[in-house]
Protein backbone atom coordinates (compact mmCIF):
# COMPACT_ATOMS: atom_id res chain seq x y z
CA UNK A 1 0.00 0.00 0.00
CA UNK A 2 2.82 2.55 1.10
CA UNK A 3 4.54 1.32 -2.06
CA UNK A 4 1.49 1.80 -4.23
CA UNK A 5 1.49 5.57 -2.75
CA UNK A 6 4.83 5.95 -3.03
CA UNK A 7 4.85 5.37 -6.38
CA UNK A 8 1.63 7.11 -7.34
CA UNK A 9 3.38 10.19 -5.49
CA UNK A 10 6.56 9.81 -7.73
CA UNK A 11 4.16 9.83 -10.97
CA UNK A 12 2.54 13.06 -9.56
CA UNK A 13 5.98 14.39 -8.58
CA UNK A 14 6.90 13.65 -12.00
CA UNK A 15 4.20 15.12 -13.85
CA UNK A 16 4.23 18.05 -11.87
CA UNK A 17 7.64 18.59 -12.62
CA UNK A 18 6.93 17.80 -16.28
CA UNK A 19 4.31 20.63 -15.89
CA UNK A 20 6.82 23.12 -14.01
CA UNK A 21 9.27 22.70 -17.03
CA UNK A 22 6.48 23.10 -19.75
CA UNK A 23 5.55 26.33 -17.72
CA UNK A 24 9.31 27.47 -17.99
CA UNK A 25 10.25 26.30 -21.45
CA UNK A 26 6.78 28.78 -22.94
CA UNK A 27 8.61 31.42 -20.63
CA UNK A 28 11.97 31.03 -22.56
CA UNK A 29 10.13 31.18 -25.72
CA UNK A 30 8.55 33.97 -24.50
CA UNK A 31 11.06 35.73 -23.15
CA UNK A 32 12.73 35.03 -26.62
CA UNK A 33 10.45 36.28 -28.71
CA UNK A 34 9.93 39.24 -26.77
CA UNK A 35 13.82 40.22 -27.11
CA UNK A 36 13.89 39.27 -30.62
CA UNK A 37 10.82 42.17 -30.75
CA UNK A 38 12.63 44.44 -29.24
CA UNK A 39 15.90 43.92 -31.14
CA UNK A 40 13.80 44.91 -34.44
CA UNK A 41 12.38 47.72 -32.84
CA UNK A 42 16.18 48.88 -31.88
CA UNK A 43 17.35 48.52 -35.28
CA UNK A 44 14.36 50.41 -36.94
CA UNK A 45 14.89 52.99 -34.12
CA UNK A 46 18.56 53.10 -34.65
CA UNK A 47 18.17 53.45 -38.59
CA UNK A 48 16.14 56.41 -38.56
CA UNK A 49 18.20 57.72 -35.72
CA UNK A 50 21.14 57.89 -37.95
CA UNK A 51 19.03 59.15 -41.32
CA UNK A 52 18.47 61.97 -38.89
CA UNK A 53 22.09 62.75 -37.52
CA UNK A 54 23.41 62.41 -41.12
CA UNK A 55 20.72 64.77 -42.49
CA UNK A 56 21.62 67.36 -39.47
CA UNK A 57 25.21 67.23 -40.13
CA UNK A 58 24.47 67.97 -43.64
CA UNK A 59 22.32 71.07 -42.42
CA UNK A 60 24.90 72.03 -40.37
CA UNK A 61 27.36 72.05 -42.71
CA UNK A 62 24.87 74.11 -45.15
CA UNK A 63 24.55 76.48 -42.59
CA UNK A 64 27.94 77.28 -41.06
CA UNK A 65 30.01 76.34 -44.52
CA UNK A 66 32.21 73.53 -46.03
CA UNK A 67 35.12 74.87 -44.82
CA UNK A 68 33.84 75.11 -41.14
CA UNK A 69 32.63 71.63 -41.19
CA UNK A 70 34.69 68.91 -43.31
CA UNK A 71 37.07 65.93 -42.08
CA UNK A 72 40.14 67.88 -42.34
CA UNK A 73 39.14 69.41 -38.85
CA UNK A 74 39.63 66.71 -37.15
CA UNK A 75 42.14 66.14 -34.50
CA UNK A 76 44.68 63.68 -35.07
CA UNK A 77 46.60 64.62 -31.36
CA UNK A 78 46.67 61.59 -28.94
CA UNK A 79 43.55 62.54 -26.72
CA UNK A 80 41.45 59.89 -24.33
CA UNK A 81 38.40 58.44 -25.14
CA UNK A 82 35.14 61.18 -24.79
CA UNK A 83 32.76 57.66 -24.13
CA UNK A 84 34.17 54.23 -23.24
CA UNK A 85 32.15 50.49 -23.39
CA UNK A 86 32.41 48.48 -20.56
CA UNK A 87 32.31 44.41 -21.33
CA UNK A 88 31.47 42.09 -18.73
CA UNK A 89 32.01 38.75 -19.21
CA UNK A 90 29.68 36.38 -18.50
CA UNK A 91 29.51 34.81 -14.49
CA UNK A 92 29.54 31.36 -14.54
CA UNK A 93 27.17 31.03 -11.20
CA UNK A 94 24.78 33.59 -13.27
CA UNK A 95 22.43 31.30 -14.51
CA UNK A 96 22.03 33.55 -17.91
CA UNK A 97 25.58 33.40 -19.11
CA UNK A 98 25.99 36.28 -21.21
CA UNK A 99 28.27 39.45 -21.88
CA UNK A 100 26.73 42.71 -20.71
CA UNK A 101 27.75 45.83 -22.54
CA UNK A 102 27.71 49.79 -20.71
CA UNK A 103 28.26 52.58 -21.97
CA UNK A 104 30.27 55.68 -19.96
CA UNK A 105 29.61 58.27 -21.50
CA UNK A 106 31.48 62.02 -21.65
CA UNK A 107 34.48 60.35 -19.14
CA UNK A 108 37.39 61.90 -19.99
CA UNK A 109 40.86 61.99 -18.04
CA UNK A 110 40.64 65.39 -16.94
CA UNK A 111 36.97 65.19 -15.72
CA UNK A 112 36.84 60.96 -14.16
CA UNK A 113 34.15 62.30 -12.08
CA UNK A 114 31.60 62.87 -14.92
CA UNK A 115 31.10 58.99 -15.43
CA UNK A 116 30.47 58.40 -11.74
CA UNK A 117 28.11 61.53 -11.37
CA UNK A 118 25.12 59.43 -12.70
CA UNK A 119 26.03 56.78 -10.70
CA UNK A 120 26.47 58.95 -7.15
CA UNK A 121 23.13 60.77 -8.02
CA UNK A 122 21.29 57.86 -8.25
CA UNK A 123 22.94 56.83 -4.55
CA UNK A 124 21.47 59.79 -3.40
CA UNK A 125 18.07 59.56 -4.39
CA UNK A 126 17.82 55.69 -3.33
CA UNK A 127 18.88 57.08 -0.01
CA UNK A 128 16.44 59.62 0.27
CA UNK A 129 13.75 57.08 -1.04
CA UNK A 130 15.02 54.87 1.84
CA UNK A 131 15.42 57.46 4.59
CA UNK A 132 11.83 59.04 3.88
CA UNK A 133 9.73 56.29 4.91
CA UNK A 134 11.56 56.46 8.15
CA UNK A 135 11.49 59.66 8.56
CA UNK A 136 7.83 59.71 7.60
CA UNK A 137 7.51 56.62 10.38
CA UNK A 138 9.17 59.10 12.92
CA UNK A 139 6.77 61.82 12.30
CA UNK A 140 3.62 59.43 12.89
CA UNK A 141 4.40 58.87 16.15
CA UNK A 142 6.52 61.83 16.81
CA UNK A 143 4.13 65.23 16.23
CA UNK A 144 4.12 68.20 14.15
CA UNK A 145 7.68 69.70 14.69
CA UNK A 146 8.99 66.54 14.08
CA UNK A 147 6.96 66.48 11.25
CA UNK A 148 8.10 69.79 9.53
CA UNK A 149 12.03 69.12 10.37
CA UNK A 150 11.74 65.56 8.43
CA UNK A 151 9.89 67.25 5.71
CA UNK A 152 12.58 70.07 5.67
CA UNK A 153 15.94 67.00 5.99
CA UNK A 154 14.05 65.74 2.68
CA UNK A 155 13.58 69.02 0.86
CA UNK A 156 17.36 69.71 1.80
CA UNK A 157 18.29 66.09 0.08
CA UNK A 158 16.16 66.44 -2.71
CA UNK A 159 17.49 69.90 -3.45
CA UNK A 160 21.17 68.47 -3.14
CA UNK A 161 20.45 66.12 -5.15
CA UNK A 162 18.94 68.48 -7.71
CA UNK A 163 21.94 70.27 -7.20
CA UNK A 164 23.82 67.20 -8.64
CA UNK A 165 21.86 66.70 -10.71
CA UNK A 166 22.59 70.11 -12.27
CA UNK A 167 26.22 69.99 -11.73
CA UNK A 168 26.03 66.77 -13.75
CA UNK A 169 24.50 68.31 -16.82
CA UNK A 170 26.97 71.23 -16.84
CA UNK A 171 30.18 68.50 -16.76
CA UNK A 172 27.81 66.53 -19.68
CA UNK A 173 27.18 69.63 -21.35
CA UNK A 174 31.03 71.22 -21.21
CA UNK A 175 31.98 67.76 -22.81
CA UNK A 176 29.75 67.45 -25.74
CA UNK A 177 31.37 71.56 -26.51
CA UNK A 178 34.88 70.02 -25.66
CA UNK A 179 34.78 67.11 -28.39
CA UNK A 180 32.92 69.69 -31.32
CA UNK A 181 35.27 72.37 -30.50
CA UNK A 182 37.70 70.85 -33.46
CA UNK A 183 34.97 72.83 -35.67
CA UNK A 184 34.99 75.77 -33.90
CA UNK A 185 34.03 77.08 -30.43
CA UNK A 186 30.70 79.17 -31.81
CA UNK A 187 29.10 75.95 -33.67
CA UNK A 188 25.18 75.99 -34.82
CA UNK A 189 22.63 74.20 -33.19
CA UNK A 190 22.33 71.98 -36.02
CA UNK A 191 25.88 70.30 -35.57
CA UNK A 192 25.26 70.02 -31.59
CA UNK A 193 21.58 68.21 -32.87
CA UNK A 194 23.75 66.33 -34.69
CA UNK A 195 26.14 65.37 -31.93
CA UNK A 196 22.83 64.34 -29.80
CA UNK A 197 21.25 62.10 -32.60
CA UNK A 198 24.99 60.18 -32.60
CA UNK A 199 25.13 59.85 -29.17
CA UNK A 200 21.43 58.42 -29.05
CA UNK A 201 22.42 55.87 -31.98
CA UNK A 202 25.55 54.87 -29.91
CA UNK A 203 23.46 54.44 -27.02
CA UNK A 204 20.93 52.30 -28.65
CA UNK A 205 23.76 50.21 -30.53
CA UNK A 206 24.60 49.24 -26.71
CA UNK A 207 20.80 48.07 -26.18
CA UNK A 208 20.72 46.61 -29.69
CA UNK A 209 24.19 44.09 -27.87
CA UNK A 210 22.72 43.73 -24.75
CA UNK A 211 19.22 42.79 -26.81
CA UNK A 212 21.30 40.37 -28.45
CA UNK A 213 22.81 38.66 -25.94
CA UNK A 214 19.81 38.50 -23.99
CA UNK A 215 18.25 36.39 -27.35
CA UNK A 216 21.27 34.50 -27.66
CA UNK A 217 21.20 32.91 -23.91
CA UNK A 218 17.58 32.38 -23.98
CA UNK A 219 17.58 30.73 -27.58
CA UNK A 220 20.70 28.39 -25.90
CA UNK A 221 18.60 27.54 -22.68
CA UNK A 222 15.17 26.72 -25.28
CA UNK A 223 17.85 24.46 -26.99
CA UNK A 224 19.08 22.85 -23.94
CA UNK A 225 15.62 22.59 -22.89
CA UNK A 226 14.41 20.65 -26.23
CA UNK A 227 16.87 18.21 -25.49
CA UNK A 228 16.09 18.03 -22.26
CA UNK A 229 12.69 16.38 -22.15
CA UNK A 230 14.23 12.80 -23.78
CA UNK A 231 14.87 12.31 -19.70
CA UNK A 232 12.13 13.40 -18.62
CA UNK A 233 10.42 10.50 -20.49
CA UNK A 234 12.44 8.08 -19.43
CA UNK A 235 12.13 9.06 -15.66
CA UNK A 236 8.12 8.84 -16.67
CA UNK A 237 8.72 5.50 -18.14
CA UNK A 238 10.54 4.06 -15.46
CA UNK A 239 7.80 5.50 -13.25
CA UNK A 240 5.32 4.07 -15.12
CA UNK A 241 7.39 0.75 -14.89
CA UNK A 242 7.38 1.58 -10.76
CA UNK A 243 3.88 2.00 -11.09
CA UNK A 244 2.86 -1.63 -12.59
CA UNK B 1 27.07 113.40 -57.37
CA UNK B 2 24.52 110.78 -56.74
CA UNK B 3 21.98 110.80 -59.68
CA UNK B 4 24.53 111.73 -62.49
CA UNK B 5 26.10 107.74 -62.71
CA UNK B 6 24.88 107.63 -65.82
CA UNK B 7 27.27 110.36 -67.58
CA UNK B 8 30.40 108.25 -66.78
CA UNK B 9 30.17 104.93 -65.06
CA UNK B 10 29.81 102.84 -68.57
CA UNK B 11 33.47 104.70 -69.30
CA UNK B 12 34.71 102.37 -67.01
CA UNK B 13 32.34 99.92 -65.50
CA UNK B 14 29.63 99.37 -68.55
CA UNK B 15 31.27 96.28 -70.14
CA UNK B 16 31.59 94.42 -66.45
CA UNK B 17 28.07 95.71 -65.24
CA UNK B 18 26.76 93.75 -68.40
CA UNK B 19 28.87 90.65 -68.55
CA UNK B 20 27.74 90.91 -64.36
CA UNK B 21 24.15 91.03 -65.81
CA UNK B 22 24.46 88.22 -68.51
CA UNK B 23 25.64 86.03 -65.50
CA UNK B 24 22.44 86.61 -63.81
CA UNK B 25 20.62 85.57 -66.19
CA UNK B 26 22.21 82.35 -66.08
CA UNK B 27 21.68 81.50 -62.73
CA UNK B 28 19.06 78.53 -61.69
CA UNK B 29 15.15 78.78 -61.74
CA UNK B 30 12.80 77.27 -60.07
CA UNK B 31 11.67 74.55 -62.86
CA UNK B 32 15.88 73.66 -62.92
CA UNK B 33 15.11 73.31 -58.81
CA UNK B 34 11.88 71.13 -59.23
CA UNK B 35 13.82 68.83 -61.80
CA UNK B 36 17.26 68.15 -59.39
CA UNK B 37 14.28 68.03 -56.95
CA UNK B 38 13.14 65.00 -58.27
CA UNK B 39 16.52 63.34 -59.55
CA UNK B 40 16.74 59.87 -57.94
CA UNK B 41 20.87 59.77 -57.47
CA UNK B 42 23.52 61.82 -58.19
CA UNK B 43 24.34 60.86 -61.63
CA UNK B 44 20.83 62.21 -62.40
CA UNK B 45 21.84 65.87 -60.49
CA UNK B 46 24.57 65.51 -63.22
CA UNK B 47 22.63 65.00 -66.12
CA UNK B 48 20.05 68.21 -65.53
CA UNK B 49 22.99 70.21 -64.62
CA UNK B 50 24.21 69.85 -68.07
CA UNK B 51 21.82 71.32 -69.68
CA UNK B 52 22.74 74.62 -67.50
CA UNK B 53 26.15 76.52 -67.22
CA UNK B 54 27.43 74.27 -64.78
CA UNK B 55 27.73 71.43 -67.77
CA UNK B 56 30.98 71.88 -69.39
CA UNK B 57 32.19 72.05 -65.90
CA UNK B 58 30.71 68.14 -64.88
CA UNK B 59 30.78 66.26 -67.76
CA UNK B 60 34.47 64.67 -67.14
CA UNK B 61 33.49 63.98 -63.84
CA UNK B 62 33.52 60.12 -63.28
CA UNK B 63 30.94 58.48 -61.77
CA UNK B 64 30.06 57.67 -58.79
CA UNK B 65 29.71 61.35 -57.75
CA UNK B 66 30.18 62.74 -54.56
CA UNK B 67 28.35 65.94 -53.38
CA UNK B 68 31.85 67.26 -52.27
CA UNK B 69 32.94 67.32 -56.24
CA UNK B 70 29.27 68.81 -57.32
CA UNK B 71 29.96 71.91 -55.20
CA UNK B 72 33.52 71.87 -56.07
CA UNK B 73 33.26 72.12 -59.77
CA UNK B 74 30.17 74.66 -59.41
CA UNK B 75 33.00 76.83 -56.96
CA UNK B 76 35.18 76.54 -60.08
CA UNK B 77 32.57 77.94 -62.12
CA UNK B 78 31.91 80.98 -59.98
CA UNK B 79 35.94 81.57 -59.42
CA UNK B 80 36.05 81.76 -63.28
CA UNK B 81 33.86 84.25 -63.72
CA UNK B 82 35.24 86.08 -60.92
CA UNK B 83 38.39 85.87 -61.92
CA UNK B 84 37.51 87.29 -65.45
CA UNK B 85 35.61 90.58 -63.82
CA UNK B 86 38.65 91.36 -61.84
CA UNK B 87 41.22 90.99 -64.62
CA UNK B 88 38.68 93.38 -66.59
CA UNK B 89 38.25 95.98 -63.83
CA UNK B 90 39.81 99.34 -63.38
CA UNK B 91 40.04 101.53 -59.54
CA UNK B 92 37.84 101.43 -57.98
CA UNK B 93 35.98 98.58 -59.14
CA UNK B 94 39.16 96.09 -58.74
CA UNK B 95 38.93 96.87 -54.97
CA UNK B 96 35.51 96.36 -54.60
CA UNK B 97 35.96 93.19 -56.31
CA UNK B 98 38.61 91.98 -53.85
CA UNK B 99 37.16 93.00 -50.78
CA UNK B 100 33.96 90.41 -51.65
CA UNK B 101 37.07 87.96 -51.32
CA UNK B 102 38.34 89.19 -47.92
CA UNK B 103 35.59 86.95 -46.25
CA UNK B 104 37.18 83.50 -47.67
CA UNK B 105 40.29 84.70 -47.31
CA UNK B 106 40.19 84.68 -43.46
CA UNK B 107 37.87 81.31 -43.71
CA UNK B 108 41.08 79.70 -45.41
CA UNK B 109 43.36 81.24 -42.57
CA UNK B 110 41.33 79.89 -39.91
CA UNK B 111 41.21 76.26 -41.56
CA UNK B 112 45.03 76.48 -41.84
CA UNK B 113 45.63 77.21 -38.38
CA UNK B 114 42.95 75.20 -37.07
CA UNK B 115 44.17 72.47 -39.00
CA UNK B 116 47.88 73.06 -38.04
CA UNK B 117 46.77 72.75 -34.33
CA UNK B 118 44.64 69.61 -34.87
CA UNK B 119 48.33 67.84 -36.70
CA UNK B 120 46.92 67.61 -39.78
CA UNK B 121 48.90 68.20 -42.94
CA UNK B 122 49.19 71.67 -45.03
CA UNK B 123 48.61 69.72 -48.03
CA UNK B 124 45.56 68.25 -47.68
CA UNK B 125 44.18 71.42 -45.67
CA UNK B 126 45.30 73.54 -48.87
CA UNK B 127 42.85 71.31 -51.09
CA UNK B 128 39.85 72.55 -48.88
CA UNK B 129 40.35 75.99 -48.97
CA UNK B 130 38.11 77.94 -50.86
CA UNK B 131 39.66 79.10 -54.12
CA UNK B 132 38.63 83.02 -53.63
CA UNK B 133 40.33 82.94 -50.51
CA UNK B 134 43.41 82.03 -51.91
CA UNK B 135 46.90 84.17 -51.42
CA UNK B 136 50.52 82.90 -52.13
CA UNK B 137 51.77 82.50 -49.06
CA UNK B 138 48.90 81.05 -46.88
CA UNK B 139 50.95 77.71 -46.83
CA UNK B 140 53.25 79.23 -44.36
CA UNK B 141 50.27 79.40 -42.27
CA UNK B 142 51.23 76.02 -40.93
CA UNK B 143 54.32 77.58 -39.25
CA UNK B 144 53.00 80.11 -36.36
CA UNK B 145 52.67 78.94 -33.08
CA UNK B 146 50.46 82.89 -31.93
CA UNK B 147 48.92 85.50 -33.34
CA UNK B 148 52.02 87.72 -33.30
CA UNK B 149 53.57 85.05 -35.40
CA UNK B 150 51.09 84.44 -37.75
CA UNK B 151 51.09 88.01 -38.16
CA UNK B 152 54.67 88.97 -38.62
CA UNK B 153 55.23 85.96 -40.45
CA UNK B 154 52.42 85.79 -43.08
CA UNK B 155 49.46 88.23 -42.80
CA UNK B 156 51.57 91.21 -42.67
CA UNK B 157 51.44 91.39 -46.12
CA UNK B 158 47.92 90.31 -47.27
CA UNK B 159 44.77 92.15 -47.45
CA UNK B 160 44.27 91.09 -44.23
CA UNK B 161 46.81 93.01 -42.12
CA UNK B 162 44.95 95.97 -41.57
CA UNK B 163 41.81 93.58 -39.40
CA UNK B 164 44.82 92.39 -37.25
CA UNK B 165 45.75 95.54 -34.45
CA UNK B 166 42.71 93.88 -32.25
CA UNK B 167 43.70 90.11 -32.01
CA UNK B 168 47.58 90.58 -32.17
CA UNK B 169 48.08 88.31 -28.60
CA UNK B 170 51.13 86.70 -27.91
CA UNK B 171 48.84 83.85 -26.19
CA UNK B 172 49.16 80.48 -28.16
CA UNK B 173 46.70 79.48 -30.93
CA UNK B 174 43.86 77.36 -29.19
CA UNK B 175 40.14 76.39 -29.85
CA UNK B 176 38.83 79.52 -28.51
CA UNK B 177 41.15 82.11 -29.32
CA UNK B 178 40.94 81.39 -32.80
CA UNK B 179 37.31 81.36 -32.85
CA UNK B 180 37.57 84.83 -31.26
CA UNK B 181 40.02 85.56 -33.85
CA UNK B 182 38.03 84.65 -36.86
CA UNK B 183 34.85 86.29 -35.42
CA UNK B 184 36.78 89.69 -35.03
CA UNK B 185 39.05 89.27 -38.84
CA UNK B 186 35.58 89.29 -40.13
CA UNK B 187 34.16 92.38 -38.13
CA UNK B 188 36.52 93.99 -38.99
CA UNK B 189 36.30 93.34 -42.86
CA UNK B 190 32.82 94.12 -42.95
CA UNK B 191 33.22 97.60 -41.22
CA UNK B 192 36.19 98.24 -43.57
CA UNK B 193 34.56 97.40 -46.19
CA UNK B 194 31.13 99.63 -45.27
CA UNK B 195 33.80 102.47 -44.81
CA UNK B 196 34.86 101.60 -48.37
CA UNK B 197 31.49 101.94 -49.93
CA UNK B 198 30.57 104.59 -47.93
CA UNK B 199 33.94 106.48 -49.57
CA UNK B 200 32.06 105.47 -53.30
CA UNK B 201 29.07 107.69 -52.51
CA UNK B 202 26.69 107.01 -55.08
CA UNK B 203 24.15 104.26 -55.76
CA UNK B 204 26.70 101.86 -54.52
CA UNK B 205 26.99 103.30 -50.98
CA UNK B 206 23.18 103.44 -50.37
CA UNK B 207 22.35 99.71 -51.72
CA UNK B 208 25.61 98.53 -49.93
CA UNK B 209 25.32 99.61 -46.90
CA UNK B 210 21.74 98.50 -46.90
CA UNK B 211 23.17 94.58 -47.75
CA UNK B 212 25.90 94.98 -45.22
CA UNK B 213 24.25 96.82 -42.44
CA UNK B 214 22.11 93.27 -43.15
CA UNK B 215 25.05 91.00 -43.48
CA UNK B 216 26.47 92.81 -39.51
CA UNK B 217 22.99 92.30 -38.32
CA UNK B 218 22.87 88.67 -38.91
CA UNK B 219 26.60 88.14 -37.66
CA UNK B 220 24.70 89.11 -34.59
CA UNK B 221 22.28 87.08 -34.10
CA UNK B 222 24.22 83.96 -35.28
CA UNK B 223 26.78 84.72 -32.64
CA UNK B 224 24.29 85.00 -29.94
CA UNK B 225 22.80 82.04 -30.83
CA UNK B 226 25.93 80.10 -31.12
CA UNK B 227 27.43 80.91 -27.99
CA UNK B 228 24.48 80.55 -26.05
CA UNK B 229 25.56 77.77 -23.37
CA UNK B 230 29.47 78.15 -24.30
CA UNK B 231 32.23 79.47 -22.03
CA UNK B 232 32.10 83.33 -24.40
CA UNK B 233 30.92 86.08 -21.67
CA UNK B 234 28.81 88.70 -22.37
CA UNK B 235 31.70 91.37 -22.61
CA UNK B 236 33.47 89.04 -25.31
CA UNK B 237 30.00 88.44 -27.75
CA UNK B 238 29.44 92.20 -27.43
CA UNK B 239 33.02 92.87 -29.00
CA UNK B 240 32.29 90.52 -31.64
CA UNK B 241 29.10 92.14 -32.90
CA UNK B 242 29.62 94.85 -36.02
CA UNK B 243 29.42 98.71 -34.97
CA UNK B 244 26.95 99.40 -37.68
CA UNK B 245 23.66 97.63 -38.49
CA UNK B 246 20.22 98.29 -37.43
CA UNK B 247 21.05 96.80 -34.85
CA UNK B 248 23.59 98.47 -33.63
CA UNK B 249 24.20 100.09 -30.57
CA UNK B 250 20.87 99.48 -28.85
CA UNK B 251 20.04 95.97 -30.45
CA UNK B 252 23.68 94.59 -29.63
CA UNK B 253 23.48 95.49 -26.10
CA UNK B 254 20.20 93.78 -25.50
CA UNK B 255 21.61 90.51 -27.58
CA UNK B 256 24.37 90.41 -25.45
CA UNK B 257 22.65 89.51 -22.78
CA UNK B 258 20.05 87.29 -24.02
CA UNK B 259 20.22 83.13 -22.56
CA UNK B 260 18.25 81.41 -24.87
CA UNK B 261 16.46 81.72 -28.20
CA UNK B 262 13.30 83.24 -27.18
CA UNK B 263 14.71 86.06 -25.40
CA UNK B 264 16.77 86.37 -29.01
CA UNK B 265 13.62 86.73 -31.01
CA UNK B 266 12.23 89.10 -28.02
CA UNK B 267 14.72 91.81 -28.81
CA UNK B 268 14.83 91.17 -32.67
CA UNK B 269 11.26 91.54 -32.96
CA UNK B 270 11.34 95.28 -32.32
CA UNK B 271 12.66 95.72 -35.32
CA UNK B 272 10.25 95.53 -38.55
CA UNK B 273 12.72 94.17 -41.11
CA UNK B 274 13.44 91.22 -38.49
CA UNK B 275 10.15 90.61 -37.62
CA UNK B 276 8.54 89.20 -40.77
CA UNK B 277 12.00 86.69 -40.27
CA UNK B 278 11.11 85.11 -36.75
CA UNK B 279 7.18 85.22 -37.26
CA UNK B 280 8.26 82.25 -39.59
CA UNK B 281 9.44 80.24 -36.61
CA UNK B 282 7.88 78.84 -33.51
CA UNK B 283 8.99 79.31 -30.08
CA UNK B 284 12.15 77.83 -29.08
CA UNK B 285 12.85 77.01 -33.08
CA UNK B 286 16.03 77.79 -34.53
CA UNK B 287 15.96 75.88 -36.92
CA UNK B 288 14.31 77.37 -39.96
CA UNK B 289 15.64 80.48 -39.11
CA UNK B 290 18.90 79.99 -41.59
CA UNK B 291 16.69 79.67 -43.77
CA UNK B 292 14.76 82.60 -42.82
CA UNK B 293 17.42 84.80 -43.03
CA UNK B 294 18.93 83.48 -46.77
CA UNK B 295 15.17 84.20 -48.01
CA UNK B 296 15.64 87.56 -46.48
CA UNK B 297 19.30 88.15 -48.53
CA UNK B 298 17.96 86.64 -51.98
CA UNK B 299 15.35 89.26 -51.72
CA UNK B 300 17.49 92.46 -51.26
CA UNK B 301 20.19 90.97 -53.32
CA UNK B 302 17.78 90.62 -56.55
CA UNK B 303 16.58 94.39 -55.86
CA UNK B 304 20.29 95.20 -56.10
CA UNK B 305 19.52 94.55 -60.06
CA UNK B 306 17.19 97.18 -60.57
CA UNK B 307 19.40 99.99 -60.25
CA UNK B 308 21.92 100.31 -62.91
CA UNK B 309 25.53 102.08 -62.84
CA UNK B 310 26.75 101.08 -59.20
CA UNK B 311 28.73 98.50 -58.30
CA UNK B 312 26.38 96.52 -55.83
CA UNK B 313 25.28 94.15 -58.86
CA UNK B 314 28.61 92.45 -58.80
CA UNK B 315 28.05 92.17 -54.65
CA UNK B 316 24.89 90.79 -55.46
CA UNK B 317 25.98 88.29 -58.17
CA UNK B 318 28.89 86.73 -56.33
CA UNK B 319 25.98 86.03 -53.29
CA UNK B 320 23.50 84.65 -55.24
CA UNK B 321 26.00 82.44 -56.92
CA UNK B 322 27.09 81.15 -53.60
CA UNK B 323 23.27 80.61 -52.73
CA UNK B 324 22.83 78.81 -55.54
CA UNK B 325 25.90 76.58 -54.55
CA UNK B 326 24.49 75.77 -51.61
CA UNK B 327 20.83 75.15 -52.96
CA UNK B 328 22.59 72.57 -55.46
CA UNK B 329 24.89 71.38 -51.82
CA UNK B 330 21.98 70.52 -50.13
CA UNK B 331 20.02 68.75 -53.19
CA UNK B 332 22.47 67.07 -53.54
CA UNK B 333 23.05 65.38 -49.50
CA UNK B 334 18.61 65.06 -49.65
CA UNK B 335 19.44 62.91 -52.80
CA UNK B 336 22.55 61.12 -51.93
CA UNK B 337 20.88 60.09 -48.44
CA UNK B 338 17.48 59.43 -50.14
CA UNK B 339 15.85 62.38 -48.25
CA UNK B 340 13.96 64.22 -50.81
CA UNK B 341 11.28 64.61 -48.51
CA UNK B 342 13.44 67.30 -46.86
CA UNK B 343 14.71 68.82 -49.50
CA UNK B 344 12.60 72.04 -49.10
CA UNK B 345 13.87 72.68 -45.79
CA UNK B 346 16.69 75.00 -47.15
CA UNK B 347 16.28 75.57 -50.21
CA UNK B 348 16.08 78.84 -51.71
CA UNK B 349 14.51 79.57 -54.36
CA UNK B 350 16.43 82.89 -56.25
CA UNK B 351 13.99 84.06 -58.89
Amino acid sequence: MEEEEDQSLSFSEVVEEQQGQRGSEEENVVQFLDSLDSYLTLFDSLSSTLRQGWLELASARHSMGVSRINGTLLDLKPHSAATTLQVSEPDVDYMVGQPHFKLSKWASSNNENCCFGEEKIREDKLQTKSDSPQLRNRSQFSGTPATNGASLIVDDQVSVSQALMFSYNKEVQKERSKSLSMFGTLVSPKLRSAQLSFETALETLVEIANMRSTMFSTSDQIRKEMAGPRDDNKRYCIAEEVCD
Amino acid sequence: MYGFEALTFNVDGGYLEAIVRGHRAGLLTASDYNNLCQCENLDDIKMHLSATEYGSYLQNEPSPLHTTTIVEKCTLKLVDEYKHMLCQATEPLSTFLEYITYGHMIDNVVLIVTGTLHERDVHELLEKCHPLGMFDSIATLAVAQNMRELYRLVLVDTPLAPYFSECITSEDLDDMNIEIMRNTLYKAYLEDFYRFCQKLGGATSEIMSDLLSFEADRRAVNITINSIGTELTRDDRRKLYSNFGLLYPYGHEELAVCEDIDQVRGVMEKYPPYQSIFAKMSYGESQMLDKAFYEEEVKRLCLAFEQQFHYAVFFAYMRLREQEIRNLMWISECVAQNQKSRVHDSVVFIF
